[in-house]
């Protein structure tokens, strides 16, 4: 493993108004290469945020690194090949007509041959499950099956970090079981922003709380995020 | 709701599925130039149009629901033009206008026999090409990349921002919108600032995942760009050739 962590916020406020409350105040956090972490809170705590800020899709005070690289705007292209970032809603991230044009589309743009990427991507959605979908049209596709595509085309490039938004939002359980198998599997770190504990318990053993922009737990009991939703008395 | 216009992409099941992507552009341009350049106005020039089209649309297989759809809305389009003839016919008071309302409906028929056959040629050709057909289409036919990205991508947003205003039409029905009175007129006055502040929430969430995958900064070509073959050679000759009837018609050489 690399002694360079994965992620590192380092007193990270983002502020999308210069009056208003920010949406993350100084935020510090540290996440190993290889290591996993749930990033949980309520709406609008700034989990979105708190991952759009690390590959630069926001603006920040204080400092991020990203396997070692800080986040600036001469070094996006550079953080952007080594973060692989899941949007909330896959309609947001798919760009192209078909599944399998749109899990290859990473890997042509690095420079493999066609042949290549079609084949790996082609592997990657029968591993996800919709390898029968590849060259369905996308408009076509449940969500579950858009989310898996969605994945398909981050995971395709290796990224060393994952930065997932809700991936399990609107899969059904054995879905969601799938997926964290699927993850389970990877060596990247992963930051997966959730509200689903079941979910993040599968995958994680770490649980980092944001409440109102800010961290109100990090460690590994699911049971304090719960009591801090007062989930449990 | 249907969305048949977008809908229709890649939907057809007919022999033109045989010909490559830019053939069916191709032949699709072709015969909308064919039957602009025929004349209207005479029964041989009426028959080639009504004959091109009808043969495109046979050879496209555009299904038969989006066949209807588009014949409706070209009678809604064109159908009012005839409404000028009376004040065609009043404008023109030579002995031509005396055959009223045969001569002065001349210029609504022109209009409304191009119109529907420019539309249906065009719904044809959408039929036989999916949205990746279309993409290799126009990057076989030395379309610059950005202009196909660009092209790609207004059609794949398309179906997703009608999808989200069928999703707004769903909620504007079930809450009551679809009906009349106070609560209605509430829900359909609040419309523009519901749904433009989704559409815009969707559009910077798309911008931003295009700037995260650098779909601005790559060239389609990635995807390959087919070369043009002798299949699509064959094509543009045979249909030149319509387009040589379809002039000969204008000028007059057929009768």
């Amino acid at each position: 493993m690399s002694a360079e962590p994965a992620l590192l916020f380092e007193n990270v406020t983002v502020r999308y108004e210069r009056d208003a409350a920010p949406a993350l105040a100084g935020v510090t956090l540290s996440l190993a290469a290889g290591e996993r972490a749930a990033l949980v809170g309520l709406n609008g705590s700034g989990k979105t945020t708190l991952l759009m800020a690390a590959v630069g899709l926001v603006g920040y005070e204080g400092a991020i690194r990203v396997c070692g690289t800080r986040v600036a705007r001469s070094t996006l292209a550079e953080v952007r090949e080594r973060a692989g970032f899941l949007f909330h809603a896959p309609e947001d991230q798919l760009l192209f007509p078909e599944a399998l044009e749109d899990a290859a589309f990473g890997l042509l743009r690095r420079g493999a041959t066609r042949a290549q990427a079609y084949r790996k991507a082609g592997l990657l959605l029968d591993e996800l499950g919709v390898g029968r979908l590849a060259r369905k049209p996308l408009a076509r596709l449940s969500h579950g099956e858009k989310q898996r595509v969605a994945l398909a085309g981050v995971l395709a490039l290796r990224p060393p970090l994952l930065l997932l938004d809700e991936p399990s939002a609107g899969l059904d359980p054995p879905g969601r079981r799938a997926l964290a198998h699927i993850l389970d599997r990877l060596e990247a770190a992963m930051l997966v922003a959730t509200h689903d504990l079941e979910f993040a318990g599968l995958l994680c053993r770490r649980f980092i709380a944001l409440d109102g922009g800010r961290i109100a737990y990090d460690g590994p009991d699911a049971a304090a995020v719960k009591r801090l939703w007062r989930m449990e008395e | 709701m249907a969305h048949f216009a977008h809908d229709l992409w890649g939907r057809g099941r007919g022999p033109a599925a045989a010909l490559t992507p830019q053939g069916r552009i191709l032949a699709g341009a072709l015969l909308v130039a064919a039957c602009m350049t025929a004349p209207a106005g005479s029964a041989a020039g009426t028959a080639f149009i009504a004959a091109v089209t009808l043969a495109w649309a046979v050879a496209c297989g555009i299904p038969r629901r989006a066949a209807g759809s588009f014949a409706l809305l070209g009678l809604a389009m064109f159908l009012p033009y005839f409404l000028l003839v009376p004040l065609l016919a009043m404008e023109r008071p030579d002995a031509a206008a005396q055959a009223f309302p045969a001569s002065a409906a001349g210029a609504p028929w022109d209009v409304f026999l191009h119109g529907m056959a420019g539309m249906f040629l065009a719904a044809a050709t959408a039929s036989s090409l999916g949205p990746s057909d279309l993409r290799r289409g126009l990057l076989a036919l030395r379309v610059p990349g950005a202009v196909t990205a660009i092209v790609v991508q207004v059609l794949h947003q398309t179906g997703e921002l009608l999808d989200e205003t069928r999703r707004l039409a769903a909620a504007c029905a079930v809450r009551g919108a679809a009906g009349r009175g106070k609560a209605a007129t509430a829900v359909l006055a609040a419309l523009p600032r519901v749904w433009l502040p989704r559409i815009i929430g969707r559009a910077e969430r798309v911008a931003a995942a295009m700037e995260l995958r650098g779909y601005a900064e790559t060239d389609l070509r990635v995807f390959g760009a087919p070369p043009l073959g002798a299949a699509d050679a064959a094509v543009v000759i045979a249909l030149a050739a319509v387009l040589a009837i379809a002039a000969a018609l204008r000028l007059g050489w057929i009768r």
